[in-house]
């Protein structure tokens, strides 16, 4: 028969089995999933700061472009931080977004997006438009930011 | 030391390891490994090529097409995506028949929404030129989100929806 140090010889020995058999498959969750954990991370970020940045108040322009600083990191955030204050009033939202590159490893993505705007001009009136838009996203230790956003062109074929 | 104590010290490495197990199992969960739309390069550099020059040809016409070409541009068009292209272009050919128009699309950007085995969804945004013979362009956007299937080794347009 075990003696009691005997039996608890043997829950350690079980126990660390455990642990590196539990270690090794967390890691290895992870390590196999970093790919799609970065692409979805960058789509929701990329998303909402999308909409965030296409859309402004102009009764309370510092507070729109707080918001948009919080979003943002170099370069688009240097060039909003010193821009012209917002004089329109727009509520924006993204009708499709997709990636249209991702790099895990080196935490940058690069995101296209179909925005619907609604414009509200100092007078009152209100005008819709569609906003087409690249947009590079970069991972910090905040999540994923906004690094650059442009409005793609109509260009001739 | 008292024997309870003893079995602390092993009960606690053992949490720790199952911790460890559903943790791993929950980020497996939460990550969608079905869709390998950015995270199988080769796959969505494949869909984005095959979709786009399809899209582009498709949605590009002239006075002076064959009906061949016509047919083969329409021809990566199935099930519901038929219709939906007539229903997009019905205005554009008459125009295109009557004024002698050339149509041109050129695809700008694509971003593979979602990709499995064999189907996958994008968003194609395209730039299209309308010219007279004599006269300049007239320029649009247009920006379309697309379902489309693998079949027979070839990517197949089944969905078409303007933004």
């Amino acid at each position: 028969m075990q003696t009691r140090s005997g039996w608890i010889r043997l829950a350690w020995g079980v126990a660390l089995v455990v642990l590196v058999l539990g270690g090794l498959s967390h890691w290895q969750a992870r390590s196999a999933t970093a790919g799609e954990r970065a692409r979805a991370g960058a789509l929701a970020a990329g998303r909402s700061a999308v909409a965030v940045l296409t859309s402004a108040d102009a009764a309370d322009p510092e507070a729109t472009r707080a918001r948009w600083l919080a979003t943002t990191r170099a370069p688009l955030h240097d060039r909003l931080a010193t821009g012209p204050a917002p004089d329109l009033t727009v509520r924006a939202t993204v009708a499709e977004a997709a990636l249209t590159a991702l790099d895990p490893a080196g935490g940058s993505a690069r995101m296209i997006a179909v925005v619907r705007l609604e414009l509200t001009s100092a007078g009152g009136a209100v005008s819709t438009d569609r906003r087409r838009v690249t947009v590079a996203l970069t991972r910090t230790g905040d999540g994923w930011k906004v690094a650059d956003l442009a409005t793609v062109p109509v260009e001739a074929v | 030391m008292r024997p309870l104590l003893r079995w602390i010290a092993p009960a606690l490495v053992l949490a720790a390891g199952l911790a460890l197990l559903v943790t791993g199992q929950l980020v497996r969960n939460g990550a969608d490994t079905a869709d390998r739309a950015l995270t199988d390069r080769a796959a969505t550099a494949r869909v984005t090529e095959e979709v786009g020059s399809a899209l582009g040809r498709a949605f590009s016409y002239s006075a002076t097409d064959s009906e061949g070409t016509r047919t083969a541009a329409r021809a990566v068009f199935t099930g519901a995506a038929g219709e939906q292209y007539r229903a997009l272009t019905e205005q554009l050919r008459g125009w295109v028949g009557e004024q002698q128009l050339t149509l041109t699309s050129r695809v700008v950007a694509t971003g593979v929404v979602r990709l499995d085995a064999d189907r996958a969804e994008l968003l194609v945004l395209l730039d299209q030129s309308a010219r007279r013979p004599d006269g300049t362009p007239t320029l649009t956007a247009a920006q379309l989100l697309v379902g489309a299937r693998l079949e027979a080794g070839h990517w197949l347009v089944t969905d078409l929806k303007s933004l």
